[in-house]
């Protein structure tokens, strides 16, 4: 259901089908577990396979996010599809404070971009 | 969607006495059918309840009927809107105010999608049971029965014609809309510019989100201008709809500038007390374009030798 790939300094989350509160949540135990493990310093979530993004599942991943950023590791959420944000929009849950990207290309380079100017400042 | 904000009734149809009278005249509506009426008035008044619930049990059975009652409250409002139609419709006073309540009804069947084959057929099946109340009242004598049923019922084609005449108006506004095409342009690599010409209501704003976030994914668009220099006015709905496109292409990856936010625009903004503190916006389009090409990185240089002599 989820795959999570370590590249390099990154972790790749790749959301294959749709996740129940049970799942969401063993990711999220997995992930704060693993930036730790393999001292990764950004994390891709890829939900482009998810037809629907809940409240649960929004809180989730802004949980993620903050969680991971404590850790030392930056979160994109990548791979919302027009149907799905607007929805989400419509619902109110908005992601705040949760960066995001494209697609799961655009949040890797975003990554780079954000590790490079973090190492310069 | 409240029920407020509707367009002035008048607004739709011409609702001059005479084009009242017009319409009555249509009908043949006359004094003594207002005589009949007042006869039958007690009997049918006294049963409007039960047939407004009627009329709305029929119509909520339908496909065609279910945006009706989706919406949260909507429901009760029409049933209070009908119980008040059907006491008018014996009430014997058929003015201006009259074709104006008829207009606000038609207004929500019309914004509900009501098919106008199911509203017929609600008013048909109504109209047969207040024909039945009337039978019962002249104890089955059919003449009588006859004579002011008829009356009625040239009230009731009298008040179709103005329903049908809203629902055709409202269908022809919403293709006008459909219609109204708002083209999302590429001014360079990843920076979308949407220019909003005209009015937003839901639909349209709907409809523009929709556009702008296939948009952005086929363009793989990191910034987007959104100007709105031709949107005549801003009111909290519409302010609302571009808080949500921005919020939902957010969502996507895509950084949203909203330009061309007039004096008077920003003014009533202000007033309404709406906050747009989430919004990037700039001046004008001029400004958008240069701060969306500073976030992406582009410089902007005039050469030397140009071809326009200055």
């Amino acid at each position: 259901m989820v795959a999570i790939l370590k590249q390099g300094a990154v972790l790749v989350v790749c959301v294959q089908s749709a996740l129940n509160d049970r799942d969401l949540i063993e990711l999220k135990d997995d992930l704060s577990d693993r930036v730790g493990r393999f001292r990764s310093r950004g994390v891709v979530i890829d939900i482009s396979a998810l037809d629907i993004v809940d409240s649960f599942a929004a809180r989730t991943l802004r949980d993620i996010s903050h969680m991971t950023r404590l850790r030392g590791a930056i979160t994109f959420v990548v791979g919302i599809v027009p149907d799905v944000a607007f929805a989400m929009v419509e619902l109110g849950l908005t992601l705040d404070g949760v960066d995001t990207a494209l697609d799961l290309e655009d949040g890797l380079v975003q990554l780079a971009e954000r590790a490079a100017t973090n190492n310069n400042g | 969607m409240g029920l407020n904000n509707f367009p002035e009734a008048s607004a739709y149809l011409r609702l001059e006495d005479e084009d009242v009278d017009r319409r009555k005249m249509f009908v043949n509506l006359q004094s003594e059918d207002l005589l009949h009426i007042a006869v039958i008035k007690d009997v049918v008044g006294a049963h409007a309840n039960e047939l407004a619930d009627e009329f709305f049990e029929f119509l909520s059975t339908l496909p065609e009927t279910s945006l009706l009652f989706q919406e949260y409250g909507q429901l009760d409002e029409v049933k209070r809107l009908k119980r008040a139609h059907i006491l008018a419709m014996v009430a014997g006073k058929y003015d201006r105010e009259y074709v104006e309540q008829r207009v606000r009804l038609g207004l929500i069947y019309g914004k509900a999608g009501v098919a106008v084959r199911a509203f017929l057929g609600a008013f048909c099946r109504l109209m047969t049971s207040i024909g039945s109340l009337i039978a019962e009242f002249f104890h089955d004598d059919p003449r009588e029965t006859f004579t002011h049923f008829a009356s009625l019922e040239k009230l009731a084609f009298f008040d179709i014609g103005i329903i049908c005449d809203v629902l055709i108006e409202t269908r022809e506004r919403v293709i006008a809309i459909e219609h109204t095409v708002t083209p999302v342009l590429q001014v360079r690599d990843s920076l979308l510019i949407l220019p909003i010409v005209g009015v937003i209501d839901s639909l349209r704003a709907k409809q523009l989100t929709d556009t702008l976030l296939r948009a952005i994914r086929e363009n793989r668009a990191k910034v987007v201008i959104i100007d709105i220099t031709g949107v005549a006015a801003v009111d909290s709905r519409v302010a609302n709809h571009i808080i949500q496109t921005v919020a939902a292409s957010r969502l996507m990856g895509a950084r949203v500038i909203v330009t061309g936010l007039s004096a008077d625009v920003a003014q009533s903004i202000v007033t309404l007390g709406i906050d747009l503190g989430a919004l990037h916006t700039v001046g004008d389009l001029e400004g958008g374009l240069e701060e969306a090409e500073r976030l992406l990185g582009y410089t902007m240089i005039r050469s030397s030798s140009s071809s326009i002599e200055r």
